[in-house]
């Protein structure tokens, strides 16, 4: 029997709302077309008090039109926004909190804004939700974040509102699912309006409207770095990480965080690599961004395929003459997804590798510094063992410990590190400065960015230490001690245990893999500079003017 | 594209800084205007001798950047955002409309006139300069006693700290810190122990002096010495100019911010390049121009290039 009790209730609450805001708004436009100088009045009409709003601040591309609309609207009619964005990255992205506008916010990534994060949380500007990992918060989208409003950027839309992302695709088609298909609004800023798109990376019928920006959107190149800078001693931890870590395990698959020991790395694949006959055998598929530093192994041919989260700023024409290499569209050019390649950075790679400010004894490690709330964006997720992974690999299956018959393999987690960063402060402390800014920021958990126990292997100028080896903490950390140079950690590491290490495979040093420090010279670099890396690619990488020196 | 104007504080003033400024009608009338409130000419002011006053150095900073500051206005080099370290917090009150020049003149003047009074001797300040900030607050903290208070004065760089207070304590924590590895520790020539407890009362009268002041909402950010917060109200502005003469300015701090808000071109007002050599040494991908050293010409051409940007 139905209880005669029970109201009535309506089950398009959502849609009703939507439908009666877009109407409202659809005498400012002409057909999905907003003009620029009549967003603020729509985006007051669009936006309710409360509403959870998804801006578009990608790691790289900025809906950078769309903030400064935002921080215009009127915060008597617009307020108590509730915030959600993988990056903080540009001013307005706070001052919509100084001017009343946002209320909270839910984040992954501030390091462009990080100082002033804290700031504002310390005096009550801005309520914290929570720090997440690329995936958290994209998974979030779809369960108890799911946004009423996105604001995202593409580089062009035409008048039925399909629109183009080209090779900043980033969080676009993650964003827009889940404010599309739950009744949100989904409003995109284009750089240009077209009669005919390249491609169609979103179809028109997941937008609401269109608005051609007075700018294009903001992209600054984040993953260019400059050979020039590359030290003798990072060349030695590359050659180390080779032989030690890629040769031993017989690495296919893998992720590399942005750096100039990771720039090594793949600079030295066509000549150290090369000359140890390991072309073909490992770093055959890539989830990265389009690395410069990697053209020289694309181009000579250790590289079969490399899925990107994001694009580059000079790549462009590259990538769109490699498609056997890169995902490209049809029309040549570059498709990035971010949240793809972080699921296959996550689950489908043997390895990543990375660098840190801070580790300490246990092997956590973390880049948060005093004063300061970043995030960690996609280390976390690449820089942990997936336990639900079940497909096996020679390096995963390389990483079991135990004959039992229910032994599984791991991710392999590196972290290559100088004992020693910039201005002799040691990497190897007893507590990480986040310890203390978790505290003193009231977070729910320390910042750290890798667990100590999902990390395998730490590579230091002084050798490297095998952890997932270790049977005991005490043996873990002995290991770690063993090459944390002279560091309050590394002083603490009894010398007579050296041997014994080095005998049991938990410690190499770089003698122990056949390396000779007085041969790591930056000359072993397959390009040497920027200009070099143009050479290799036959003059189709084209460099952003600030790393142009001729 | 933003721009930031940076004002520095005592120990930019070298003699002559007032004759140096570029021949312009701005320029001359800001004289006019200071000798007029002053009672003075204020190009007597700027001698070597005369700079041994606080009282000349303070006026002489506070009438050199409101003018040079004013020529870039009026050049159409506009800010975003105004910095002061110290007094130069005054001048950067004016820029910014939070408060007008000849209450800025009055209560510079009274300033300067209290502190000259505060400590006649045994006081004074020295800086730490390659060594971390955290570990010279702790050198400063553990050396500090009631008979010879020694406290940070100025947060200046992450590897640049001055200390302020009773002379042996000073020198204290400057022999400590030599011995922890600091590449310079050293007295500076200066008798008044700024930016401390110290100064409380100084604070206190200052406070009284500023309520006489209108105060408006500048029409930019300020950025607070005591906080390094944006000021966006004039109560605010006008608390911290009272209250930061007896506490830390937290300069790096405020210069990362400004970074962080959009500044994308530091432009100090002169005299001098001690605010360009921190900004450039904390924000190296944010361009930063002295004026003193650079020019007035090459400020307005690069400042046009910015906001055209």
């Amino acid at each position: 029997m139905i209880n005669e009790a029970t109201e009535e209730r309506s089950w398009t609450t959502s849609r009703d709302k939507k439908a009666k805001k877009i109407l409202q708004v659809s005498r400012l436009a002409e057909d999905k077309i907003l003009p620029a100088e009549k967003m603020v009045e729509a985006l007051e009409m669009l936006i309710s008090p409360g509403d959870r709003v998804v801006l578009e601040g990608d790691n790289q591309k900025q809906a950078s039109f769309l903030s400064h609309v935002l921080t215009q609207v009127d915060p008597q009619k617009v307020n108590q926004l509730h915030m959600i964005m993988s990056s903080i990255s540009r001013p307005e992205h706070l001052d919509i909190f100084e001017y009343g506008i946002a209320e909270k916010i839910d984040f992954a990534y501030a390091g462009q804004q990080s100082l002033r994060v804290a700031q504002m949380l310390e005096d009550g500007k801005l309520k914290m939700g929570e720090i997440h990992t690329y995936l958290e918060l994209f998974g979030r989208l779809f369960i108890d974040l799911i946004p009423n409003v996105a604001l995202i950027a593409a580089d062009q839309g035409d008048v039925n509102g399909n629109l183009y992302t080209g090779a900043n695709t980033e969080e676009t088609p993650t964003i827009v699912e889940a404010a599309a298909f739950k009744d949100g609004i989904v409003i995109a800023q284009v750089n240009e309006l077209v009669d005919e798109l390249p491609r169609v990376d979103i179809p028109g019928s997941w937008i609401d409207f269109v608005v051609v920006a007075d700018k294009p959107y903001q992209l600054e190149p984040l993953f260019t770095r400059d050979p020039r800078h590359i030290t003798d001693l990072q060349v030695l931890m590359a050659m180390m990480t080779i032989r030690g870590v890629y040769e031993r395990h017989q690495v296919q698959s893998l992720n590399h965080g942005i750096g100039y020991n990771t720039a090594a790395i793949e600079l030295l694949l066509p000549t150290y690599g090369k000359s140890l006959g390991l072309k073909g055998k490992i770093c055959r598929h890539w989830a990265l961004n389009p690395h410069p530093t990697l053209i020289p192994a694309i181009e000579s041919g250790w590289v079969e395929s490399i899925h990107c989260f994001g694009g580059e700023v000079g790549m462009e024409q590259y990538v769109a003459a490699r498609p056997d290499v890169f995902f490209t569209g049809r029309d040549g050019s570059l498709r990035s997804n971010r949240a793809m390649s972080q699921v296959a950075g996550q689950y489908a790679v043997d390895l990543f590798v990375g660098s840190t400010l801070q580790m300490d004894r246990d092997g956590n490690s973390s880049t948060v510094t005093s004063g300061r709330l970043a995030g960690f964006g996609g280390a976390p997720n690449m820089g942990h063992d997936p336990r639900g992974r079940r497909h096996s690999t020679p390096a995963w299956l390389d990483m079991r410990t135990s004959n039992d018959e229910l032994a599984r393999g791991r991710k392999l987690v590196v972290q290559m590190v100088e004992t020693f960063q910039k201005g002799n402060e040691p990497v190897f402390v007893e507590s990480m400065d986040a310890v203390k800014v978790g505290r003193e920021a009231n977070l729910a958990t320390a910042p750290v960015m890798i667990y100590g126990d999902d990390l395998t292997h730490v590579v230091t100028e002084e050798g490297i230490a095998y952890l997932y080896k270790s049977d005991s903490v005490e043996e873990r950390r002995q290991a770690l001690s063993a090459v944390a140079g002279v560091t309050p950690i590394g002083l603490q590491h009894d010398t007579k245990q050296t041997t014994a290490l080095r005998d049991k495979g938990l410690v190499a040093f770089p003698e122990d893999l056949g390396i000779n420090r007085t041969e790591a010279k930056r000359s072993l670099l397959a390009a040497k500079s920027v200009e070099e890396i143009v050479d290799w690619s036959k003059g189709l990488y084209n460099p952003p003017a600030s790393f142009r020196s001729w | 594209m933003s721009i930031a104007f940076l004002f520095p504080g005592q120990g930019s003033q070298v003699p002559g800084m007032l004759h140096e400024l570029p021949d312009h009608p701005v320029i001359r009338q800001t004289f006019a205007e200071a000798g007029e409130i002053l009672g003075l000419d204020v190009l007597t002011l700027d001698s070597e001798e005369k700079l041994q006053s606080t009282i000349s150095v303070q006026l002489c900073l506070l009438v050199s950047e409101v003018a040079a500051a004013k020529v870039l206005l009026q050049e159409g080099v506009k800010p975003e955002m105004a910095a002061g370290h110290s007094v130069g917090a005054f001048a950067a009150a004016v820029i910014a409309g939070a408060m007008d020049f000849p209450s800025a003149l009055t209560t510079v003047r009274r300033r300067a006139e209290l502190m000259e009074q505060a400590y006649p001797e045994g006081y004074g300040m020295g800086v730490v300069t390659g060594l971390k900030q955290d570990k010279v607050l702790r050198l400063t903290a553990n050396a500090f006693s009631e008979d010879q208070p020694v406290y940070p004065a100025n947060l200046n760089a992450e590897d640049q700290v001055t200390l302020a207070g009773d002379k042996r304590g000073i020198e204290y924590v400057l022999e400590l810190a030599k011995q922890e590895g600091a590449r310079k520790a050293f007295l500076l020539p200066v008798s008044v122990p700024s930016h401390c407890e110290l100064l409380q009362g100084v604070s206190e009268e200052l406070a009284a002096e500023l309520e006489k002041v209108t105060f408006k909402n500048p029409s930019i950010p300020c950025l607070s010495n005591s906080t390094a917060r944006a000021l966006r109200k004039g109560e605010d502005i006008r608390n911290d100019l009272a209250v930061s003469i007896a506490r830390p300015v937290k300069w790096h701090e405020a210069t990362l911010l400004m970074k962080e808000m959009g500044a994308n071109l530091f432009l100090e007002m002169p005299p001098g390049r001690v605010l360009t050599d921190l900004a450039s040494a904390a924000v190296p991908s944010v361009r930063s121009l002295s004026l003193s050293e650079s020019g007035m010409k090459s400020a307005v051409l690069l400042g046009k290039r910015y906001r055209n940007g």
